[in-house]
């Protein structure tokens, strides 16, 4: 399924649990894996100083530094490296964000794995960044493979799935999470979830709507999944549709955990948001935030035709 | 010895100093190299001489610069200082009776009084300066004997024209001590940092034509100095 | 042991010596053997002999030792007046004996001669701006670190980009194909959001000839993006150099001439043969000192001038602001108190001053200026090369209270620096002291600001 498989990883225990997907996952599809890992965020200005990722400390990009980072990461996954041993470790410096795409870009990853680094770890590095917003949002909005990020340990690691949630927004990217989420669907066997929210917070704010007019909408919106999606599940058919009402993030965590889901798909399609509203985080990351499961984000077509 | 100091010392003295300054301006302006100072001189002379003089203009003016107007005390001391310096020699009515004599023209005089006023400005502005050497942690630092030295040069003929005139009752050995006294700076400006009488003017020019033709004078509307 | 291994004469021009620099911890073994390293007193007195002339000399010389360069120098401010650090004491006692002992001087000398024009003069010239004789020591420092580094005396982070310019011909190790590279990604990467952008490598006779900062496409690609993108909506005939695209150049920070020669030769060999209009660089304040007003002199030019008009990035945004190319959507402009670090390398060293200024009419509602500001404006602290150099942390930080002071006394919340160093200094200056402030290149600002024309904007199904 996956024959490349970047692992983005602080290494960190926030990353813990994204390790043993990823190698996991690995081993599984008997995928290359890169356990990628981007360390001190460098100035701007000439420099060999970055500011380390982890600590906040400000260090020298030099050798020593480097083996050591390098080490360490060996050292914390070293059970893993024995169980699969297409992985290499790459450690460098950059800025996580950028180096992990364009890391992904130049492997041709077919999926990335990391964790849910938390805004407050990102925190530490934020002047760093000089871009507003965190590191999964940027890189869930920009990579052209699927994301799939694991905040919380999980039961099953890839595969053994029953219950799949698919979010839609109907965007275009939405589609090629659908494709995504259809072809996982198929190949475990479980039951997936076309579920969509219909947003009553931010679109229609200021204006209240009647419950009627809500019941139209919803109405609208499962017919809606039945003339787009459902055409192109080709006879796969065990499908649910669900439409609810609310603000989008709350209610897909809530549906994914009344129905035991084991992954949340969905599509991070927001534009380029201006730097205040990136502060406040993507639908994707407020999910993750709160989902039990994990969330696989996609965008884009590129990776999923040959799934 | 009073024709012999007034004389042919006077001559020779005159002689050091001027071909002296002149040597000096001319070193200076071969010295210069468009590549090593980063500064097209000749290519973009016209902007260039518009930034020199600006740059030596500001600067003439009391509070001219944002320099002279952050220390205004001293800037009135320094104006008090060099202006007395310039001006009561070029224009005592005694130096250009001499002037008449020996070579047979003069110029301009000022009154007594005013010369006499300016000398005494000379003398308590050289005192305030001489204070301000020792007072002051940032200069003490960078003061030397051969600063007190040229000091001492440049105010030792108002000292002793001084002396001559109005107090002293040897008038005759004070005067030959005065004009031997002036004859020493005139000889010593060419030679020590009292050059910066003609090097002021080039190094200000050469720094205005940079700011004139390199940084920005040809962008801008000028350096604001 | 007169040369060392790493520390010695010799300039770094191979990958090899190059990565054993690299490898060295933070310049531990480098500073070791820097104190071991022989002086060639012949060839660095025929050097001064040879290039020590009229405008040196003549400053040592008529230095009136009055003192009134001391306020104007932000380290004898920031260092509660210490008369050591009155600028002309400061040149008196390195380049001033270095001159009067003929080049005869020791090891330790030469330490103190480098810690003294890295660690206590970032070349900001602007006492030379307070000096009656206009005796500048920002220019002489840079001479007297030429000096120094022909002797091998010279910061190890300073060696370093010194060897990656005589290398790569950029300040970081990016090659070409990176460089295209990266160009590639960042079209891809943002097309979605700006419908055709495009960035054009190598197109001949374009109205714009982009050039910038290594560390852009090393480590800060959207900074190439957010370029492109404020190009593609000004809807400007543009393009960027597939080799000689690096603006910069630390090996004038270092004094290394003969690589500022190489390095700007390459900028222009760029100019030349794709033959744009005009060339923008980014927003680096030394980049532009480097390329435009002190290269053509590298490069030997007589004119003084770059092949090509070179602007600034902050010139280019002035004129599509001006010009109505770009559009300020007015509900957009920053309404928080807002100041601008007028960066020395563009402003007293090149004249842009007036600039900044109708950039921020256009954008602020609340403009603040520093006191004192445009020519006169202090240095950020970091400027020189000092920001990047381990040895001297300490004293910059010390140095950065004077613009610390300045920002506060402003009341301003952001501070907009078009200027890689001073945005790095203006960060960690925030880091150490907590002011409480945020700062900004002007590309993300813009792209939040300005209007996208109808027909630039992404088609939504
Ligand atoms: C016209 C432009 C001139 C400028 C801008 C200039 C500038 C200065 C300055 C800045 C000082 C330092 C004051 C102190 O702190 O001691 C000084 C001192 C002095 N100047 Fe001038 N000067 C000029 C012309 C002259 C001339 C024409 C003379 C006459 C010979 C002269 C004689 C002196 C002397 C004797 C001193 C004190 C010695 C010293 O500190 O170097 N200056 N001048
Ligand atoms: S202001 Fe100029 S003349 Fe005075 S001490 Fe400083 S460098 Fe020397
Ligand atoms: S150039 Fe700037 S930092 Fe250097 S001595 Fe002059 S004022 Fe100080
Ligand atoms: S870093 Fe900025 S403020 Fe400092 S010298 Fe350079 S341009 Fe000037």
């Amino acid at each position: 399924m996956f024959k490349k498989i970047l692992f983005a990883t602080t290494a960190s225990p926030s990353c813990d649990h994204a390790a043993r997907v990823a190698f996991d996952t690995a081993k599984r599809y008997d995928s290359e894996l890169t356990a990628f890992h981007v360390f001190g965020i460098p100035t701007r200005g000439f420099s060999q100083f970055a500011r380390d990722v982890r600590t906040g400390e400000t260090v020298t990009l030099d050798d020593d530094y480097l083996g050591w980072v390098k080490e360490e990461m060996k050292n914390t996954y070293a059970r893993q490296l024995e169980l699969h041993q297409k992985c290499t470790i790459e450690a460098i410096p950059g800025v996580p964000h950028t180096e992990i795409l364009r890391a992904a870009r130049k492997k041709d990853v077919d999926l990335i794995i990391m964790g849910s680094t938390t805004r407050e770890e990102d925190e530490g590095t934020y002047t760093y960044r000089s871009t507003t917003g965190s590191t999964l949002q940027a890189v869930t909005k920009s990579a052209r493979c699927p994301v799939l990020i694991i905040g919380r340990p999980v039961a099953s690691a890839w595969g053994g799935f029953s219950n799949i949630v698919f979010g839609t927004d109907f965007s275009r990217a939405a589609d090629s999470a659908f494709l995504f989420a259809y072809k996982v669907a198929k190949t475990f066997g479980c039951t997936l979830h076309l579920f969509h929210a219909y947003d009553i917070s931010s679109v229609h704010s200021g204006k209240i709507m009647e419950q009627d007019e809500i019941e139209d909408n919803m109405m609208e919106a499962r017919e809606k999944i039945r003339k787009m999606y459902v055409p192109r599940l080709k006879g796969f058919d065990d499908y649910e549709i669900d439409i609810w009402e609310g603000i989008p993030y709350v209610e897909i965590v809530k549906f994914a955990r009344e129905n035991y889901a084991d992954l949340i798909v969905m599509a991070h399609h927001t534009r380029k948001p201006s730097s205040e509203k990136a502060l406040l985080g993507s639908t994707v990351e407020q999910v993750v935030l709160r989902a039990t499961c994990p969330v696989a984000s996609v965008n884009r077509p590129d990776k999923i035709k040959d799934l | 010895m009073y024709q012999f100091v007034t004389g042919p010392l006077l001559w020779l003295s005159f002689a050091i100093f001027f071909i002296g300054c002149i040597v000096r301006i001319i070193c200076y302006i071969r010295g210069l190299d468009w590549q090593a100072d980063r500064v097209a001189y000749t290519t973009h002379f016209s902007y260039g001489i518009k930034g020199a003089i600006r740059s030596i203009a500001f600067w003439l003016f009391p509070f001219g610069t944002r320099s002279w107007r952050n220390n205004p005390v001293f800037t009135v001391v320094f104006f008090v200082f060099h202006i007395g310096l310039l001006v009561t020699p070029v224009f005592l009515l005694a130096h250009n009776i001499i002037l008449k004599e020996r070579w047979g023209f003069s110029l301009w005089t000022i009154p007594e009084s005013v010369a006499d006023v300016l000398a005494v400005g000379v003398i308590i502005a050289a005192v305030f300066l001489i204070l301000r050497r020792i007072a002051l942690s940032e200069v003490r630092i960078l003061t030397t004997t051969y600063d007190f030295l040229v000091l001492a040069i440049a105010v030792a003929p108002f000292v002793t024209g001084f002396i001559a005139h109005h107090i002293a009752s040897d008038y005759k050995f004070w005067v030959i001590v005065h004009v031997i006294c002036g004859e020493i700076m005139l000889i010593a400006i060419p030679f020590t940092k009292l050059s910066h009488f003609v090097l002021f003017f080039m190094s200000r020019a050469q720094l205005g034509m940079d700011y004139g033709i390199k940084r920005g004078g040809m962008k801008g509307k000028g350096f604001a100095w | 042991m007169p040369e060392g291994i790493l520390c010695n004469k010799k300039t770094i021009d191979t990958k090899e010596q190059l990565d054993a620099i690299l490898a060295d911890a933070s310049g531990n073994q480098y500073y070791e053997e820097m104190n071991h390293l022989d002086i060639d007193k012949v060839a660095l007195w025929t050097t001064i002999r040879k290039t020590f002339k009229s405008r040196f000399k003549t400053w040592l010389e008529i230095c009136a030792h009055c003192g009134l360069c001391a306020e104007s120098c932000y380290y004898y401010l920031a260092n509660n007046r210490d008369p050591k650090q009155v600028p002309s004491y400061k040149i008196k006692t390195t380049l001033g004996e270095l001159i009067r002992r003929k080049g005869d001087v020791s090891n330790a000398f030469m330490q103190m001669c480098m810690d003294t024009a890295f660690a206590k003069c970032s070349c900001c010239t602007r006492c030379g701006v307070y000096c009656p004789f206009g005796i500048d020591m920002g220019i002489m420092f840079s001479y007297l670190r030429g000096l120094l580094f022909s002797q091998g005396f010279t910061p190890w982070e300073m060696k370093i980009g010194s060897g990656m310019h005589r290398i790569y011909r950029a300040q970081m190790d990016v090659t070409t194909e990176d460089w295209v590279e990266t160009c590639e990604w960042m079209e891809e990467e943002w097309e979605d959001d700006y419908p055709g952008l495009k960035i054009p490598i190598d197109k001949e006779n374009a109205d714009i000839m982009y050039t910038l900062n290594a560390r852009e496409p090393k480590h800060y690609p959207q900074d190439i993006a957010e370029a492109a993108v404020l190009f593609h909506l000004a809807g400007e005939n543009w393009t960027a150099p597939s080799e000689g695209w690096e603006a910069t150049s630390l090996t004038m920070f270092a004094g290394d001439w003969p690589a500022c020669k190489m390095q700007v030769e390459n900028v222009y060999a760029a100019m030349k043969r794709l033959k744009p209009k005009r060339v923008v660089g980014t927003e680096c304040g030394h980049a532009y000192r480097a390329t435009v007003i002190e290269g053509p002199y590298w490069a030997g030019i007589k004119t003084g001038q770059p092949p090509v008009e070179n602007l600034h990035y902050v010139e280019w945004v002035a004129e599509v602001l001006r010009t109505g190319k770009l559009k300020i959507d007015p509900a957009k402009k920053i309404k928080e108190p807002v100041t601008f670090q007028d960066s020395c390398n563009y402003v007293r060293n090149a004249g842009l001053a007036d600039i900044p200024r109708e950039i921020m009419s256009y954008i602020a509602e609340d403009f603040r200026e520093m006191k004192p500001n445009r020519e006169h404006n202090f240095c950020c602290g970091g400027g020189g090369g000092l920001n990047g150099i381990g040895r001297y942390r300490e004293e910059r930080n010390i140095g950065f209270k004077v613009k610390r002071d300045q920002i506060l006394a402003t009341g301003a919340k952001l501070v907009v620096s078009p200027c890689h160093n001073c945005w790095d200094a203006i960060r960690d200056m925030e880091e150490i002291y907590h002011m409480g402030i945020k700062w900004t290149f002007l590309k993300p600002l813009l792209i939040d600001m300005v209007e996208v024309p109808e027909h630039l904007k992404p088609k939504e199904e």
